[in-house]
């Protein structure tokens, strides 16, 4: 994490785990293929000099990242400074008990690598799956993360909530690491009160970014970092903000955007709605050469502020793992190297860098920062 | 409500599905329109009118079903119904319902946008047979989003336009004009929901319950 501490930002990816038809050699990878691939791509994310690899959590066909942590452990023994996080881990459908004990695990199996980005989850079906219900997703997520706080900062938890069953003296193993909890994200794409939420703890807020316009990400930005003052935490300025982005670069632009478009206009997501140069023109979206890349992804400052985290999602879409593999490269020699750089000037010394476990037990050692803090409050 | 001397400005917005240039649909909610300004002047309010044509947003309107995003533009449109007193809806009639553009705009219309707003609701075909897609399709559409939908409808067949009925159009005109312009008047200036602002209230009340830090 060392270049990261030069300009105080994580770059990385992260990943929806879709295994998705290339839509030019009409093939699909299968579920084992797919798992493999995105290995394969975490390692070498951290061989180009990457600092971040996510993986998102999904339940259903077509997706495969169904036990994240198990990925992630896994990938932890194939890596060394890798940091390793979530997009998104949902609070609502997992027992926050269980979160507490996989990342608590996967702390200590990565050595401090870890962190985790929590989101609500949007699928309604997934719900009654693990026993919950959609309508509840507020207030699940609400009574779930702050139980899961608690499981991370108390040795003996009692608890009683509205949605969950009590805990009697509870004590979580492994205690995380160092007795530091994992940093925690909150990943919001469009619901401001994820925002509130995330600045309610003090915790990181990530936005999504790429399905909708800088506008969007702009507002929920600046509420989070006006409700993170609000709640004590620090300046507007001092609140840690994520982003999500998207490229697909060669060297020359045309190419790129030859290219891409059969994956774009065929994309799960968004394909058969606007055009590539809709969808380039007003969300993050870059497809075009390292220069195009690394200039539109510097203004994102413009709208959201120095900020600490910048994933790129670079995998979906069908795209063969050669191509991602490429992209990386490009990324890890010609793209992260000039943004560090360039992110670094300019930026205020109060903004705070990226949190690390490091960062957070140095912290912790000096008796600030959210641990003595939320200890002093929540444990009544 | 404002009891002051001074006319209050009524903000109608015309949602105008037609798909043709020119547009009977339009030519419809123009007269409506005209005739609920009138109304509203006898009553001492000023009327202040903004059109949305959803022909020139039919790209927009897909994308955002297909993507979930809004371009500026659909997004100015969902802002002039939301900033509105009281909205003029008017759909060709398809197939014995409103337009697939016309209901497609309302799919993707935020939640809420239509809460409590005064509408009058109008429509156009080719015959007067299907007059009653105001009453079978326009008016629960609304009743559903929570608007308060004026009780006269307005419907205009081909044959309307001519000569010989077309005086029976112009008073059902004036008198849905009339029976709007007073829902107007009566439910007077109306606040946007603001529903960025009761999420987040709702979020702060569920977080009251946990003590926060500092």
């Amino acid at each position: 994490m060392n270049s990261a501490e030069a300009c105080g930002m994580q770059f990385g990816i992260f990943t929806v785990g879709d295994v998705t038809a290339d839509p030019t050699a009409g093939t699909t990878p299968t579920e084992a293929e797919r798992i493999q691939a995105t290995i394969t791509i975490a390692r070498k994310a951290e061989e180009v000099g990457l600092d971040v690899f996510a993986t998102g959590e999904h339940h259903n066909p077509p997706f495969v990242p169904s036990s994240p942590t198990t990925l992630l452990g896994y990938i932890a023994g194939q890596t060394e400074r890798l940091l390793l996080s979530t997009a998104t881990t949902l609070i609502t459908t997992n027992d926050p008990v269980k979160i507490a004990e996989d990342f608590s695990v996967l702390q200590h199996v990565s050595g401090g690598r870890a962190d985790v980005m929590l989101g609500r989850g949007n699928t309604g079906p997934v719900y009654p799956w693990f026993g919950q219900d959609i309508r509840q997703a507020v207030p699940l997520t609400v009574e779930h993360y702050g139980l899961l706080r608690r499981l991370w900062r108390e040795d003996v938890v009692d608890w009683e909530g509205k949605l969950r069953s009590s805990l009697q003296g509870f004590t979580l193993a492994p205690r995380p690491l160092d007795d530091v909890p994992p940093f925690v994200w909150h990943a919001a794409i469009r619901t401001p009160d994820v925002a509130e939420l995330a600045a309610h703890y003090g915790d990181g807020f990530f936005a999504n970014h790429i399905f909708w316009p800088a506008s969007h990400t702009q507002s929920m930005v600046e509420l989070y970092r006006r409700r993170f003052a609000h709640y004590g935490h620090g300046t507007p300025e001092q609140a840690i903000v994520g982003l999500g982005g998207q490229v697909f670069i060669r060297q020359n632009s045309q190419d790129a955007v030859k290219e891409f478009r059969p994956y774009f206009d065929n994309a799960p997501v968004y394909g058969h709605g606007p055009s590539l140069e809709d969808f380039t023109a007003l969300t993050p979206l870059t497809v075009g050469s390292p220069a195009q890349v690394i200039e539109k992804t510097l203004g994102f400052r413009e709208y959201a502020g120095d900020y600490q985290r910048q994933l790129f999602l670079v995998d979906h879409a069908g795209l063969p793992l050669t191509t991602v593999l490429e992209q990386l490269d490009i990324l890890g020699e010609e793209v992260v190297p000039v943004l560090r750089k360039e992110f670094a000037v300019g930026r205020p010394a109060e903004v705070p860098p990226a949190p690390t476990h490091q960062s957070l037990l140095d912290a912790h050692r000096a008796g600030e920062g959210p641990l003595s803090h939320d200890d002093h409050s929540e444990a009544r | 409500m404002d009891q002051s001397d001074a006319a209050n400005t009524v903000k109608l917005t015309v949602i105008a599905g037609g798909l043709r240039e020119p547009s009977s649909t339009r030519l419809l909610a123009d007269r409506l329109v005209t005739a609920v300004a009138a109304e509203l002047e006898r009553l001492g309010d000023h009327a202040e009118t903004a059109v949305v044509e959803l022909r020139p947003l039919g790209h927009p309107i897909m994308d955002a079903m297909l993507t979930g995003f809004t371009r500026d533009e659909l997004e100015s449109a969902f802002a002039s119904v939301a900033d509105a007193d009281g909205v003029i809806a008017v759909t060709p009639a398809f197939n014995a319902s409103f337009s697939g553009l016309f209901k497609s705009f309302f799919d993707v219309l935020p939640e809420h946008t239509l809460s409590d707003m005064p509408v009058l609701i109008g429509a156009t075909g080719g015959t007067e047979r299907h007059s009653l897609v105001l009453e079978h399709a326009l008016r629960p559409m609304l009743t559903y989003l929570h608007a308060i939908v004026s009780p006269r409808a307005v419907y205009a067949a081909t044959s309307d336009f001519g000569l010989e009925s077309g005086s029976a159009l112009a008073e059902r005109i004036v008198a849905a004009a009339a029976d709007f312009s007073r829902l107007l008047h009566a439910c007077g200036p109306r606040a946007r929901r603001d529903v960025i602002d009761e999420d987040l209230a709702s979020m702060q009340e569920l977080l009251g319950g946990t003590e926060q830090g500092s």
